[in-house]
């Protein structure tokens, strides 16, 4: 009985919820998602722009787990000139926090990367589009945490590539070291350091060895105390005299360092002073004006240049042209190449710098590292050559095959941040 | 006070250019302001930034400050005779550390993006006709493209520069040449702007003649 | 000992930084590295502001040749290091900018820093001069190479060159001057930038597994004595 009487019901309950749904749904439809968004009226949160779409977040693949991405499709009323689209706001809830906003954008956005996250934090992002009098914000995304990775894949081929030629490098060391006996060319400007040494101890004047103006943070400067370390030995044993002015405090430790050891080397280490090497300052132009100064006044037989010169190097290679010394100069920077090849005997161009100090020691498996660097360049010109091949032919017939080949040589090396 | 400093700028910039006569007593006056000065200079930059500021303005929650400050402590230990090669560890830190550093990073920006950006078609439909367009384009890829290869082929090391091998030696060596004389000729006008600004200076702001 | 220990700090901290790059937890190793070498920087300045005081008090007790300059010299450092360490010279307390207008510190490298340092700079002026007239006499082929690479572009950036040349006819354009110039840079120019960065790249890997490896050496001074 009961149930018939409620039964009775039926027609009129259906009817009524059916007309509260479609006098309602609108307005329900169009309700935001998100609180915060309370201080807009209901009018502007009705339909005057579209909300963007299809809100996606997804973790940021090969970091620390500080970074999320996040894709949109943009509001349909956000259009170049005619749209009614002003920008965009972001809105992110951390551990289901308040929604805070956490960048703007500019229309037409539909990315953003999201970075200095932290592991183990819940994150919940909605996207808003705004216009001149109306706000549209998007449905909130699945909550989401980063995460950290031990293993950045997307410098695979960098890594992969970097250990062909460290092995190469490592291979013919290891070949040299066993007996191998490996060819290297003439360096003209490096087989004139001994003559260059020799004619200053005839002389009886000294030996200026400025090692560029940048400090031991730099590898120009590590190769000029490589190459130090050879000169000063040649030195010692000639007893010649060494001067070196330098502009770095830790480079004039270095340099002690290294010049002692040639003339403990040498079996002279009583004929080593600290003076050798002294500090002038860290000023560009003052070090370049006390330089020009000790050349004017020494009259040094020979000067090497050598590491990381700026615009100095034209004023120091000059200076030391007019007082007639013999010049051997090497910089691995190509603005200032052109100036030492104009004013001095020898120049060594960049890779010669780094290469410099394994050549002078004549030692087997210092030059078995050339050797290996040589591999790098035949590398280097194989794959320029093969890709260049390709790419002309995909330009004269899209062959599928070859258009692979170049796109996977093409990714190989171009470096993903 | 603004009157004697443009007048001991004025007095400082001529010290500086007499060098070119010869040296002389003002010059000599002129370097020893310049280097007492400037050394003096960049101990105040250091010690307020690099010290001052990372330990007390900024106070970095870093442990590496630290490590960093240690490290330092042990280079002064030069000063005593008896442990001075203890200085040798952070001289060999900074050593492997600049390495390690550099190692990758010249690895893609000097290898891997050169190779990359060399990967050129020698023809393209899109590179237009005509000899401005077309041919100068393919041209000029062209000259990329061997010039990079003949440029390493000079850089060899373990192979004699002789026969095909030397004469693409030489051609890379004239390719680099060009690069040269490129930087050389760009560089020129901008040298002789910088002493025109000099001149200015002195015969301007300091004799007061209009130029 | 003296010996073993640098070369392992050496080869770990190489090492360790190589890899960092390919591990995310440690990829700003590289940075922190800066950091490091920041701090050492300011002690290692203890050694070398030291230096240059020992160097001049030298020369002045000694009464070597320009001694007087030395005087100088040290004053000079002195004077700087009063007016930034201890603020003398500073309108306001100790705690005002350094590089307030007004301040000593200010003032010393306005009108002396400034002007010295640019007409240092600007001495290259003169010496761009005589290199090129140096090039100019060289009678091989590179030196040739390089002036007339070199002529070209500095005509390219003046009006001479549009003058010089302007007569070529407009579907030849790329022989005028300026335009040969741009050729010259975005071609041959980029060709032999490109294989000069490529040897460098593998110089300075070379050269650091070398210093890594600890085959090379020398700057790590004396044997165990």
């Amino acid at each position: 009985m009961k149930t018939i009487g409620l039964f009775r019901f039926l027609p009129a309950l259906t009817s009524f919820s059916i007309a509260f749904f479609i006098i309602f749904s609108p307005a329900l439809k169009a309700q935001a998602p998100d609180d915060s968004l309370s201080t807009t009226s209901p009018d502007a949160l009705a339909v005057s722009i579209a909300p963007p779409t299809s809100l996606v977040v997804f973790d940021y693949k090969y970091d620390d787990g500080e970074a999320l991405e996040l894709t949109w499709v943009p509001s349909v009323d956000d259009l170049p000139v005619v749209g009614k689209v002003t920008g965009y706001e972001l809105y992110r809830s951390d551990n289901g926090g308040e929604f805070y906003k956490i960048t703007e954008l500019i229309p037409g956005s539909n990315n953003f990367r999201d970075e200095d996250l932290s592991t183990g934090v819940n994150y919940v992002y909605y996207i808003v589009a705004l216009s001149a009098d109306a706000r549209a914000a998007s449905v909130k995304t699945e909550a989401i945490q980063t995460h950290r990775e031990w293993l950045n894949f997307n410098l695979k081929y960098l890594f992969l590539i970097a250990l062909i030629i460290s092995a190469s490098v490592i291979y013919f060391i290891e070949t040299a070291r066993r007996g191998k006996k490996l060819f290297v060319r003439k360096i003209a400007g490096l087989e004139a350091v001994d003559d260059a040494i020799g004619q200053a101890t005839e002389m009886g004047r000294s030996i200026l060895f400025i090692p560029g103006i940048n400090d031991m943070d730099e590898v120009q400067t590590l190769a000029a105390i490589t190459i130090l370390g050879r000169v000063s030995r040649v030195v010692a044993d000639y007893d010649t005299k060494i001067h070196m002015p330098v502009s770095r405090s830790l480079v004039m430790t270095a340099a002690r360092e290294t010049i002692k050891a040639s003339y403990m080397a040498a079996g002279r280490p009583d004929a080593y002073s600290d003076d050798m090497v002294h500090y002038v300052t860290d000023e560009q132009f003052g070090y370049v004006a006390a330089v020009d100064a000790i050349m004017v006044r020494e009259k040094p037989a020979t000067i090497f240049l050598l590491g990381s010169f700026f615009a100095e190097s034209l004023i120091l290679a000059e200076t030391g042209n007019s007082v007639g010394a013999i010049q051997i100069a090497g910089t691995a920077r190509p603005a200032q190449l052109p100036f030492f090849i104009a004013a001095c005997d020898f120049t060594l161009i960049g890779e010669e710098l780094f290469a410099a100090s394994a050549y002078l020691s004549g030692e087997p498996k210092q030059l078995g590292s050339l050797k290996g660097q040589d591999v790098g360049k035949a590398l280097a010109m194989l794959v320029i050559l093969i890709a260049v091949i390709l790419a002309t032919i995909s330009e004269i017939r899209p062959l599928e095959t070859v258009r692979y080949v170049l796109d996977f040589l093409i990714q190989v090396f171009t470096i993903k941040t | 006070m603004e009157h004697f400093a443009l007048w001991l700028a004025a007095f400082l910039t001529l010290g500086i250019i007499s060098f070119l006569y010869k040296d002389n007593a003002w010059y000599k006056l002129t370097e020893s302001i310049f280097i007492g000065l400037s050394a003096g200079y960049w101990m105040v930059s250091l010690f307020w930034d690099n010290f001052y500021g990372k330990f007390w303005v900024n106070k970095s929650e870093s442990p590496y400050l630290y490590v960093g400050a240690v490290l330092g402590l042990l280079m002064l230990l030069r000063l005593v005779p008896r442990i001075g090669w203890i200085s040798r560890w952070p001289l060999s830190f900074i050593v492997g550390a600049t390495s390690g550093l550099w190692l990758i990073n010249y690895f893609s920006s000097n290898i891997m993006k050169q190779i990359e950006a060399t990967i050129l078609p020698l023809f393209s439909a899109q590179f237009g006709s005509g000899f401005d367009a077309g041919a100068a384009a393919i041209i000029g890829n062209l000259v990329i493209v061997t010039g990079t290869f003949s440029g390493l082929v000079y850089f060899f090391f373990s192979k004699e520069h002789k026969g095909a091998f030397g004469r693409t030696a030489k051609l890379g060596i004239w390719i680099i040449m060009i690069t040269f004389g490129a930087s050389f000729g760009y560089t020129v006008m901008s040298r002789m702007s910088l002493f025109i600004g000099r001149i200015d200076f002195l015969l301007s702001d300091w004799l007061g003649m209009i130029l | 000992m003296k010996r073993n220990v640098p070369l392992a700090i050496t080869f770990i901290v190489g090492a360790v930084l190589i890899f960092s790059v390919f591990i995310p937890p440690m990829e700003n190793w590289g940075e922190d590295f800066t950091l490091f070498f920041d701090i050492i920087a300011v002690f290692a300045f203890f050694l070398g502001g030291g230096n240059l005081l020992r160097v001049h008090l030298t020369k002045l007790s000694r009464r070597k040749q320009d001694w007087p300059y030395s005087i100088v010299t040290i004053m000079g450092f002195l004077l700087m290091l009063a007016a930034g360490l201890f603020r003398i010279g500073n309108p306001g307390d100790i705690n005002a900018s350094l590089t307030e207008q007004g301040s000593l510190f200010q003032t010393i490298y306005d009108s002396v820093f400034v002007p010295l340092g640019s007409t240092m700079y600007a001495l290259l002026a003169f010496f761009v001069a005589s290199a090129s007239y140096r090039a100019f006499r060289a009678k091989n082929r590179e030196a040739t190479i390089l002036l007339v690479a070199a002529f070209i572009i500095l005509l390219g950036r003046t009006p001479l060159g549009t003058i010089v040349t302007g007569w070529v006819p407009e579907s030849f354009s790329i022989l005028q001057i300026p335009n040969l110039a741009i050729w010259i840079m975005n071609s041959p120019n980029l060709a032999g930038q490109r294989a000069i960065m490529i040897g460098i790249g593998l110089g300075v890997v070379s050269m650091s597994l070398r210093l890594i490896l600890g085959i090379e050496r020398t700057y790590l001074g004396g044997d165990d004595k």
